[in-house]
């Protein structure tokens, strides 16, 4: 087990009860996050193995029936897996999409919509062998046909989906017999298999795509999923009901057979307290997102229980730089930039001591995380003045910046807008004031609209870009970030010859050793060149009524999982 | 009478149709093409070419001007680009919160405002003093800070309403109050000031001396003849009631109109915004009309001349 | 048409049917009406807080040594103290320094506002207040439909063509205040241009021009300065409204309405940041309202 997530459950009657179970992880890092705790209450911490079977020992035997409503953060702009960009979206598609295998904690792989793979010795052919009892919301069948017609799809330019991304070396797919797929690389891709697993790249009903857009979700949107999306109410709720013939869930789940709900309702509630306050008034069963100041509030009450979610997926949230455009491509400013403020103490104001600062693009839970980086780098603002003075910016403006021939120096944060969450334009707003108190630097805060930030990807001329990179294979998520045709670099005319060769040969690379020293590199000269500056490894904080069991988080998304194992205690 | 209300209700016509008229030369006056306003920020291929299709802009400005205020008197508000959708669907789902929420508001602010009006017009100089004060405060208090004050207070301390939802009755006491009470403060002074004017005039001398209760005279006599002035404020009342809602629902995370809107002005989704001001306008107008003729019917002295 | 009572002295020229067709009227402003009441001494404490909020505005740094921008993230979300007096936010930012500092932000972009409202409303107004009917006609007509916008929502209409920021809220707001302001100079113009010293004037042969000019203008002008104080604190109202919906000035500036946003996230663990902004606002308008109100009476002779 590479990581852990820490139920924090609450004994109603046991008032002096402490136990603790923690699983020791792997590489034997402390796995225990900090979350004030009244010591008044008596608590129980248990470490619970990802599909929660240890969960489900101490909270009973599941039951089925009943409907709960979960209030989320962010509304999705689109439902449709292939064409969403938020995280906060997949978590909610994978309710009603099915993938062809599943991801599991320890990063191996799980059967779903496959029974069954096998990767050609030049590593360019996967071949599936699908399940024959599967069929779409909408009535039709799965099959060879309609993984086809999904990766066609999604491959095609003209359709613009994000998922293409992951479809970097796909080349076509084959149907080989009704029930056999055969999907052709044009190099060898050692993130495939994984991508065949992101909800991404999930299957749906070949009649609904025909149909056009999907976005606005609804019945359209026919997936395979243990859920039938129903209904979506903007700016209100979406609405999703059991698939009662549903058979076929992923092999890393706790139960097989249809999910216990009958009904789970969707709730957006982007208002952190109202939020909070919807569930300690009972308006809701289930939140994600949790602030840090409302996680006591949880973790004092014997009626709730709060979930933290490691991030064993996903990257760090970072300051992506574009080390392209003056003055960010002079390395110095870069570095200044990295080293002009201290993070830690502010990571922790912020977030309350509940999420680690990080060192690393990848995140520290993730088992590609180059630990090597640790205290490499950071708060050095004696070095940074240095690198800047020596870097020509020697002159000071009226309000204190830096400036080099008149000109201040500045570099604009763009933030778009529908990707702000978790305090972390708060988190920004410290970095501003600290690096400008400490170097004279103006580190520009804008939240931009989503057209405008499109705009300057397309023009290659975005500045500073705010990410945490949507879950996939360390090498696919270092290939996006980084890489010359992931999404950040695809338009910009000479990405960094060295970074983006690693990357390269990293994503060819089938050896697994191999791999991991390219990826170690790769995060190693990423920070060392500040294109990247990691702030903190995000989790997610769900916290839900005592009788909402089964919780859990999804090891491929890195994500609260989909309410499949979910069950009400009576 | 009866050509004074009609010449109302043309006023109200003119008005409406001058405010369509207005947005579509807001429109054609900003700078840069009509489809890359009504985009939004969004961008997909063909999305211009729709645009131009469904707005005619091949054809020239009377004719496109006809066809806007035809399809805008057929309900008709064209569609969201930023969200791919009709922009009907989109307000008509998110309305009924709004006017819930508004009119709750309203009704509230309005029996706020009577009470404190009977209770201290005419009384004590301090009583007075004390409630004008009061007034003053709330008229000048942010409505969204209020609400903020009243969900300190009412929600994560004492724990006696929900902070949020759409779901229950509970859930709109703080936003409705939040909304109310600036409204209320400003209405109270209004009818206070008419009901000390009317306490003055002979006719109540002349009831309190067959003996008749000062509530009742308060209530029944004095108040009628101070709504008279109240009632033109009507229209004002709705305008800020349907704007005071937009920031109440953000404040308190409530679905509508406000959240759709707040979302449409960031996303910078023109045909969403438009209609919802439209509507607001539609409102607004038809009912102070309402309320002017109304008037003109209550007011004998009005239909006299 | 001509109601016998006029119950409302300071409504008179907002309700009065002959200045606001019916349907068209508003108040004064939502709290100019509530304050002639109030005594004197409220209007000494209005002056000395205006006075100091002046003085904060021109020299924030002579009221705190704390930069309203930096602060030391270390000593975040402490409860007010004599060091901090007003606590301190989230990232250690000193409260007080940045509700001091946003002064300037909250009073200039009112002042923007405003200034935009009266320049269209003084020329508007005084068009139709010619005695030529269709410029009445017109312009009055012009007045209706953009009062028939609830302001709020035209300022978000505003904001949607020209984007956030702080000169757009200030246009957004001016625009939404253009028919108030008219409609008064509209009444102002009627009452001067039926003066007996106007009519004089016409009588010893003046030109149009040199009586328009000489008379009919300053006496106009008069009244500006009376609406304005009247006025500011709507527009303070209502900008901090857009700046707290997140349409004006973005973080972190210390503006009101930016701040009081800010603090919604740290509520229930936190009073201060959510308390005191507010309370600046409040004051501020209360403070202009009354001293507007008491300038208006003394210029009442003068006024409609």
């Amino acid at each position: 087990m590479k990581w852990q997530l820490y139920a924090i459950d609450h004994f109603r009657k046991c008032e002096t009860l402490l136990l603790r179970l923690v699983v020791k992880n792997t590489n034997g890092r402390s796995p225990m996050r900090k979350i004030s705790i009244s010591p008044r209450t008596a608590i129980v911490i248990a470490s619970v193995m990802l599909g929660g079977q240890l969960a489900q020992a101490q909270e009973g035997k599941p039951v089925s029936g009943g409907a709960i409503t979960w209030g989320v953060a962010t509304e999705p702009s689109c439902f449709d897996p292939h064409r969403a960009s938020q995280q906060a979206a997949f978590f909610v598609a994978r309710n009603y999409i099915d993938s062809l295998v599943g991801k599991k904690t320890d990063g191996s792989f799980a059967p779903w919509l496959a029974t069954e793979w096998s990767i050609s010795p030049d590593g360019k052919e996967y071949t599936y062998k699908l399940r024959e009892d599967v069929v779409f919301h909408d009535g039709e069948k799965f099959d060879a046909a309609a993984v086809k017609a999904n990766y066609d799809f999604v491959k095609k330019p003209e359709n613009a989906t994000n998922a293409v991304a992951l479809l970097q070396y796909f080349d076509r797919a084959e149907v080989v017999s009704p029930y056999v797929v055969k999907l052709i690389l044009t190099q060898p891709d050692s993130t495939f298999l994984e991508s065949t697993s992101n909800v991404k790249l999930g299957i749906i009903s070949p009649k609904a795509l025909a149909k056009g857009d999907l976005c606005g979700g609804g019945p359209l949107l026919a997936g395979s999923g243990p859920f039938v999306f129903e209904r979506y109410s903007r700016g209100q709720s979406a609405v999703f009901v059991r698939n009662k013939d549903y058979k076929w869930g992923p092999g890393y789940a706790a139960h097989t057979g249809p999910a216990y709900l009958d009904r789970v309702t969707l709730r957006f509630l982007p208002e952190a307290a109202v939020r909070a306050g919807a569930l300690t008034s009972g308006q809701v069963d289930l939140i994600e997102g949790v602030q840090p100041t409302d996680v006591a509030l949880f973790a004092d009450q014997a009626e709730f229980k709060l979930l933290t979610g490691p991030s064993g997926a996903s990257t760090s949230f970072t300051f992506n730089i574009n080390y392209t455009i003056p003055p960010a491509d002079d390395v110095r400013v870069r570095r200044a930039l990295r080293d002009g403020f201290d993070l830690e103490p502010l990571v922790k104001q912020v977030y309350l001591g509940t999420v680690p600062r990080a060192w690393s693009i990848i995140g520290p839970a993730n088992p590609a995380y180059n630990k090597a980086l640790v205290g490499a780098w950071g708060n050095n603002i004696a070095g940074a003045n240095k690198l800047l003075d020596e870097a020509g910016w020697t002159g000071r403006d009226s309000e204190g910046f830096r400036t080099k021939n008149g000109v201040r120096l500045k570099i604009d944060v763009g933030y778009p807008q529908p990707y702000v969450r978790d305090n972390r334009e708060v988190l920004i707003q410290g970095i501003q004031a600290a690096l400008r108190k400490n170097i004279g630097f103006d580190l520009n805060l804008r939240i931009i609209t989503a057209g405008e930030y499109a705009k300057n990807n397309a023009n290659g001329n975005w500045t500073i870009y705010p990410n945490t990179d949507n879950p996939s294979d360390p090498a696919r998520e270092l290939w996006d970030m980084l890489g010359s045709k992931g999404f950040l670099y695809s338009n910009i005319a000479n990405p960094d010859p060295q970074i983006t060769g690693l990357i390269d040969e990293a994503l060819r690379s089938t050896d697994v050793a191999k791999k991991r020293a390219l990826t170690d590199e790769i995060q190693k000269l990423g920070v060392d060149q500040a294109f990247i500056v990691p702030m903190f490894a995000p989790s997610w904080f769900l916290a839900a009524k005592n009788n909402v069991n089964g919780l859990s988080f999804e090891a491929g998304l890195d994500s609260p999982s989909s309410a499949y194992d979910f069950w009400l205690a009576k | 009478m009866w050509s004074r209300i009609i010449s109302r209700l043309l006023t109200s016509l003119v008005v409406a149709w001058a405010s369509v008229t207005a947005a579509f030369l807001a429109l054609h006056a900003l700078p840069g093409r009509i489809q890359d306003i009504l985009a939004g920020d969004l961008e997909y291929p063909g999305l211009r070419e729709a645009i131009a299709a469904e707005w005619g802009l091949d054809r020239s400005l009377p004719a496109q001007y006809l066809d806007f205020l035809l399809r805008i008197l057929q309900g008709d508000f064209g569609t969201s680009y930023v969200l791919r959708q009709p922009v009907t669907e989109v307000v008509g789902s998110q309305l009924m919160p709004t006017v819930q929420l508004a009119l709750l508001g309203g009704i509230l602010a309005v029996i706020i405002a009577i009470a404190l009006a009977l209770l201290t017009a005419g009384r004590g100089r301090i009583s007075r003093q004390i409630a004008s004060f009061l007034e003053l405060v709330f008229a000048s208090t942010p409505v969204f800070w209020l609400g903020i004050l009243l969900l300190m207070a009412f929600s994560f301390t004492l724990r006696w309403f929900p902070v949020s939802g759409a779901s229950g009755w509970q859930s709109i006491v703080l936003p409705s109050l939040t909304l109310a009470l600036p409204t209320a403060g400003l209405l109270a002074q209004v009818l206070r000031e008419a009901m000390e004017k009317t306490l003055d005039q002979p006719f109540v001398t002349t009831v309190r001396s067959r003996g008749v209760g000062e509530l009742v005279i308060r209530a029944r006599h004095v108040l009628r003849h101070a709504l008279l002035p109240a009632v033109t404020l009507g229209g004002w009342l709705i305008g800020g009631l349907l704007g005071g809602a937009v920031i109440t629902e953000k404040v308190f995370g409530r679905p509508g109109l406000g959240t759709v809107t707040l979302g449409a002005v960031l996303t910078h989704d023109v045909p969403v915004v438009l209609a919802v001001v439209l509507l607001a306008a539609f409102i607004h107008v038809a009912a102070s009309t309402l309320l002017d003729i109304l008037y003109l019917l209550i007011d004998p002295r009005l239909r006299a001349q | 048409m001509n109601i016998q009572t006029r119950p409302l002295a300071d409504l008179s020229v907002a309700l009065d049917p002959q200045v606001n067709p019916p349907g068209a009227v508003e108040p004064v402003t939502t709290a100019a009406v509530i304050a002639p009441r109030l005594l004197s001494p409220g209007l000494a404490i209005s002056l000395a807080f205006l006075f100091v909020l002046l003085l904060a505005a021109a020299f924030p740094r002579a009221f705190t040594q704390f930069d309203p921008l930096i602060g030391d993230y270390a000593l975040g979300l402490k409860p007010p103290s004599w060091k901090h007096l007003f606590g301190t936010d989230r990232l250690g930012r000193d409260v007080f320094a940045r509700t001091i500092h946003g002064t300037r932000y909250s009073l200039l972009i009112g002042l923007g506002g405003m200034a935009i409202s009266l320049a269209f409303g003084i020329v508007l107004g005084i068009l139709a207040g010619q005695r030529n009917r269709f410029l009445d006609e017109a312009t009055s007509r012009v007045f209706d439909v953009l009062s028939s916008f609830p302001g709020v929502l035209l300022a978000m209409l505003v904001v949607t063509f020209l984007g956030q920021g702080m000169l757009n809220i200030a246009i957004a707001v001016g625009i939404a205040g253009i028919p108030k302001f008219g409609r008064v100079i509209r009444a102002q113009t009627q009452l001067v241009r039926d003066a007996d010293y106007v009519t004089h004037a016409v009588v010893y042969g003046l030109g149009r021009w040199q009586i328009f000019i000489r008379h009919v203008l300053p006496n106009v002008l008069v009244a500006v300065p009376v609406i304005a104080t009247v006025y500011i604190g709507n527009t303070i109202l209502a900008v901090s409204g857009l700046s707290f919906l997140g349409l004006g000035p973005q973080p972190p500036t210390p503006e009101w309405g930016v701040m009081l946003a800010e603090s919604r996230d740290v509520l229930r663990v936190a009073w201060w940041p959510g308390v005191f902004p507010g309370l600046a606002i409040t004051l501020t308008v209360i403070a202009f309202t009354l001293v507007g109100n008491a300038i208006q009476k003394r210029f009442e002779g003068r006024l409609a």
